[in-house]
């Protein structure tokens, strides 16, 4: 199983799109708010070098926004 | 080989896909995601029928009617990024994952994206505090002064967004006097964090790794010279338009200037036989969902009065 973490605002909706994904999938995921989580968020930005949410950790593979087909292939998700 | 093909999952592609499926004509609806423009907006209040909804419910529910339909194949997270006409006068399409779709006809459904400013530092902090999405990002901006280009709806929602976090808003307007609602023009207007810039015209977004200010061009009064001015600012909000994503049909279908899809209002048809368009990208008068929904129904049925008559 993959470890995957997301960070998020809450009033982002690529954000909510990105975990009814994993919701969808069973992909089990820890969630930051870097609007409230000063920490989380300079984790975020040196992880990803930029500041936009969402930013989605994948075993250390980082994908900035909400890529599906890129989440896909990281994930081993079968294309529907 | 389908009988329709259409591109694009906002309020308009989704309409065409409902009717075209009841139709039963064999059809296939391509899109990135569901619900157009709207799905970053945090309230429509002018969606008929609903007198509230999140841009969020409002691309489930899209998504969740045009699922409940049998006869038409869903493809998502998917961007058609070629379209040509083949010589028996059917269509052939190429999306980025590279799948190749043939159909008889197309409704072109694309809606429109961002338009950008195209001055120096714009895409080199993309996301590094150049934002696109006001209502996703905001929150990163508590306790900072921020600087929001535009002058019309958008660029007045985006001020609003970022009030409850950002310390002091700058809103550089090109011209010299707001567009937009009335009513959000005097809630910007009057709020004490809030500093409206007239005859703002942006020529460099500066920083290293992040964005630490902004140029601009003051107009100032008329008679008067131009000034250049910089704000330190760590955020700028591009919000100054919209441009219709049709570049992938140019080499097939009339565009007006703009780029907009010339099509007849009576049936939606384009320039080219097979293809029509609808909403957004189109040129028609109003960019609205409600108008798009109309258009892709009207659309949707026309395709269908072709095939039947095949």
């Amino acid at each position: 199983m993959s470890h995957v973490t997301i960070y998020s605002t809450p009033s982002c909706v690529y954000c909510k799109m990105a975990k009814e994904f994993f919701a969808k999938n069973g992909v089990q995921y820890e969630e930051f708010n870097v609007g409230s989580d000063l920490k989380a968020r300079e984790d975020m930005v040196a992880k990803s070098h930029q500041l936009g949410v969402p930013v989605i950790d994948i075993d250390g593979n980082i994908v900035i926004g909400f890529d599906q087909k890129n989440l896909e292939t990281l994930l081993g998700l079968g294309v529907k | 080989m389908y009988d329709l093909i259409i591109i694009g999952g906002g309020p308009g592609g989704v309409a065409a896909g409902v009717y075209a499926a009841r139709k039963k004509m064999r059809t296939a609806l391509v899109t990135g995601d569901f619900g157009g423009q709207s799905v970053v907006s945090a309230g429509i209040e002018n969606w008929i029928g609903t007198k509230t909804i999140s841009g969020f419910d409002l691309a489930k529910s899209l998504e969740e009617h045009l699922r409940a339909q049998k006869d038409i194949e869903i493809f998502t997270g998917e961007l058609v990024t070629a379209v040509t006409k083949k010589e028996d006068g059917t269509f052939s399409m190429t999306t980025k994952s590279g799948k190749v779709l043939d159909a008889k006809n197309i409704i072109l459904a694309s809606g429109s994206r961002r338009k950008r400013l195209g001055i120096p530092g714009e895409d080199r902090l993309d996301g590094k505090g150049v934002v696109f999405c006001t209502t996703c990002d905001a929150p990163l901006f508590g306790g900072q002064d921020v600087a929001v280009v535009g002058g019309a709806n958008s660029a007045l929602e985006s001020v609003l967004d970022l009030i409850p976090y950002a310390k002091k808003i700058y809103l550089l307007v090109r011209g010299d006097a707001l567009k937009g609602d009335p009513v959000t023009q005097d809630k910007v207007k009057t709020h004490p964090q809030v500093e409206v810039v007239f005859g703002a015209v942006p020529q460099e977004i500066t920083g290293d790794a992040f964005v630490n200010g902004i140029r601009y061009q003051d107009k100032g009064k008329v008679g008067t010279p131009d000034e250049t001015k910089t704000l330190a600012v760590t955020g700028v909000f591009v919000e100054v338009g919209l441009l219709p994503n049709s570049d992938f049909v140019k080499a097939l279908v009339k565009t007006e200037p703009y780029g907009h899809v010339v099509v007849d209002p009576a049936t939606q048809q384009t320039s080219c036989p097979g293809i029509w368009a609808i909403g957004d990208v189109t040129d028609t008068l109003y960019k609205q969902n409600n108008i798009s929904v109309g258009e892709g129904v009207k659309a949707a049925l026309n395709v269908y009065d072709k095939v039947k008559l095949g």
